[in-house]
């Protein structure tokens, strides 16, 4: 009688501990990860002055500068990002328009990307609001990826030694991700 | 044998642990329930664990979500159950996995009435606490949230892998007192912790002057701290990895000291009191470390370009180059090779327990107490537990009803509350066969019909050789 009680308390726990399952649930429901991150891109700030050479009188109608964007070569983000809008903000109290042309490089100096933004010309008592939008999906934005710097040329409608004020640039980029 | 405690790690390492045992505390016809208070009245004259089957002890914990929540069938998409449960759950809210193996366990009655007992047992210890805002930030992006200051040094996570060598004596002191100390000796094959962090990370919209943001990380103070990690990165491949770890389970790590203590003393004739406080101690980590340690503030806005006049051939700055030693330069990240000293999680146990039923016992002679607390076969009370973890203490309390059927078979149901649920029902058995002590217990067993629902679970097994009193 008391080994069989032993053995029913036993039996009743393993049964228990036996029949213990995982039900109700689906785990091959894919989890994604799609967080939206908002990055600083690149900025300057122009001088009318730089478009006019004063010791040799005359305008210098384009500058341009270089960066490298490592980053984008980056297989993480290269897989991750499924778009990305370029946003640049430009601010002019130039009394002349601008052109401003976006040119990626990879490492052997092709382009692989570009695009174009127009400024229009303001003034130093109301400068004036240009802004530019880039959306990059699909192929576009695998070009962007082959790329790994940019080259910034900043033209001028014209110039001369009478031309005052400035030009700012502000840029962000936002990358909607996926994991 | 070797793949016998292979295969068996194995297995333990993808299951995971609680520390709280509170089916086995104060059974006393549970050898191994002197591993929870060394001072507990102990009944045999000897017992050995069978080596691997000693202690074979199991549970699964999360405080803020279960299985279900995330994988139950449900109309929901699963990510927007999971982005639910990011905000619902709190930067206390925490995953546990604590696992031990018995090696071997044994102990004896000496001639002066101490019972010496002993053996080895190896433990995974790891708590991460749930870092809420890093987790928004990885799952959601910065782009909603602008001037939201992240909290980075909600990072607090450590880790442990170690043998514990141990040696305790007990002694009933008086007809009312029994109290016992153990000794122990941690050799740490791997550790990991990282808790004292600071620091925010925040986007701002900029003033005007530089860009359109202002990326900011603020005061941070982030510390990683390893042993046994730095030379792992050398090997190549798991299973050189798997032999380095085990190489160092018998001397080869960094060494510990460490002490339990406990007591139990018998009120009055039906109540009895007990408490223990175990791993009271630290590891003293110099060999093989390794940690990392990152500070400053910095502000990031993007890059600069000036538009430098060059010549034919000439190159201008090297923007990004300069960006990056600016980063390193703000907030450096260390590596540091300096020992240091972790004081293990201490564990206190206390019980409240009243006697009740049947006396035990050959017919009328009382002869197990001698003047102490009566032994009945049934039995009722309180205990609780508590574990000092990096940000507070968990604690866990528990009623119990203890119920020794005959001679070779008891059982201990128990309702617990703590972090995890108010709905923690278990249920343990112990049986002596002849010489042979098998004990099982398990926790939770309202979520044994979907173990999915159950926050946490436990199952506790172990056999053992016992030779009674004559």
């Amino acid at each position: 009688m008391k080994k069989n009680i032993t053995w029913l308390f036993a039996a009743a726990l393993l049964i228990l501990l036996f029949s213990a399952c995982i039900k109700d649930t689906d785990f091959n429901e894919t989890i994604q990860l799609t967080p939206v991150v908002e990055l600083n891109l690149i900025h300057f700030n122009l001088d009318a002055g730089e478009f006019y050479d004063e010791a040799t009188a005359t305008p210098i109608l384009t500058v341009r500068d270089t960066t490298e964007l490592r980053f984008l070569e980056e297989s993480t983000i290269q897989e991750s990002v499924t778009k990305a809008e370029f946003y640049y903000k430009f601010t002019n109290s130039i009394s002349r328009d601008f052109l401003i042309d976006f040119q990626f490089l990879n490492e052997a100096n092709d382009t692989t990307y570009t695009t174009q933004a127009l400024v229009s010309q303001g003034s130093i008592a109301s400068p004036v609001l240009s802004e530019h939008f880039d959306t990059l999906e699909g192929d576009p934005l695998l070009q962007l990826f082959e790329a790994s710097k940019l080259v910034l040329h900043v033209t001028i409608s014209s110039s001369d030694e009478n031309v005052v004020g400035n030009l700012n640039m502000q840029s962000k980029t936002t990358y909607y991700l996926e994991f | 044998m070797r793949g016998l405690v292979l295969t068996i790690t194995a297995l333990l390492a993808i299951t995971v642990f609680a520390q709280n045992k509170q089916l086995i505390y104060g059974v006393e016809e549970i050898p191994q329930s002197l591993m929870l208070n060394p001072g507990i009245n102990v009944t045999q004259r000897m017992h050995i664990g069978v080596p691997f089957l000693s202690q074979f002890h199991l549970n699964a914990g999360s405080s803020g979500v279960s299985v279900y929540d995330i994988f139950g069938k449900s109309n929901v998409d699963i990510n927007t159950r999971i982005r639910n449960k990011i905000f619902e759950m709190k930067n206390t809210d925490f995953f546990t996995a604590t696992q031990q193996l018995e090696f071997f366990n044994f102990g004896w009655r000496s001639k002066k009435e101490i019972y010496f007992s002993g053996g080895i047992y190896q433990e995974v210890d790891f708590i991460l606490y749930f870092p809420r805002d890093l987790a928004i930030l990885g799952w959601e992006g910065n782009r909603d949230y602008i001037d939201y200051e992240f909290d980075l040094g909600e990072l607090n996570t450590t880790g442990d892998l170690l043998t514990v060598y141990h040696f305790g004596a007990n002694k009933r002191i008086s007809k009312k007192l029994t109290a016992g100390v153990r000794m122990k000796l941690y050799s740490s094959m791997f550790s990991f912790r990282s808790t004292r962090n600071s620091g925010t990370f925040v986007t701002r919209l900029g003033d005007g002057t530089n860009n359109i943001y202002e990326h900011t990380v603020e005061n941070v103070d982030v510390t990683v701290e390893t042993s046994g990690f730095a030379s792992l990165t050398e090997l190549d491949g798991a299973s050189q990895i798997t032999n380095k770890i085990l190489g160092r389970a018998f001397f080869g790590g960094n060494f510990g000291l460490g002490v339990d203590i406990g007591a139990s003393y018998d009120i009055k004739d039906n109540w009895n009191v007990s408490a223990s406080v175990l791993d009271l101690g630290a590891i003293f980590h110099t060999k093989d470390v390794e940690s990392y340690h990152a500070s400053g503030t910095y502000t990031l806005d993007g890059i600069e370009l000036i538009f430098p006049p060059l010549s034919a051939g000439q190159s201008t700055f090297p923007y990004y180059e300069d960006l990056e030693d600016e980063i390193e330069r703000e907030v450096p990240i260390d590596t540091l090779y300096n020992s240091y000293t972790q004081m293990r999680p201490v564990k206190i146990h206390t019980g409240l327990t009243y006697k009740f039923g049947r006396f035990i016992g050959n017919d009328d002679c009382n002869c197990k107490n001698e003047g102490g607390g009566i032994e009945t076969n049934q039995s009722v009370g309180l205990q609780l537990y508590s574990i000092f973890r990096p940000k507070a203490p968990q604690m866990a309390g528990t009623l119990f009803y203890y119920r020794r059927w005959t001679d070779y078979l008891s059982t201990k149901a128990t309702y617990t509350i703590d972090s995890y649920s108010y709905s923690n029902v278990g249920l343990g058995i112990v049986a002596d066969i002849g010489k042979f002590n098998v004990y099982i217990a398990a926790d939770n067993l309202m979520r044994y019909g979907n173990l999915a629902k159950a926050k946490s679970v436990s199952l506790q097994l172990g056999f053992n050789i016992k030779f009674d009193e004559k």
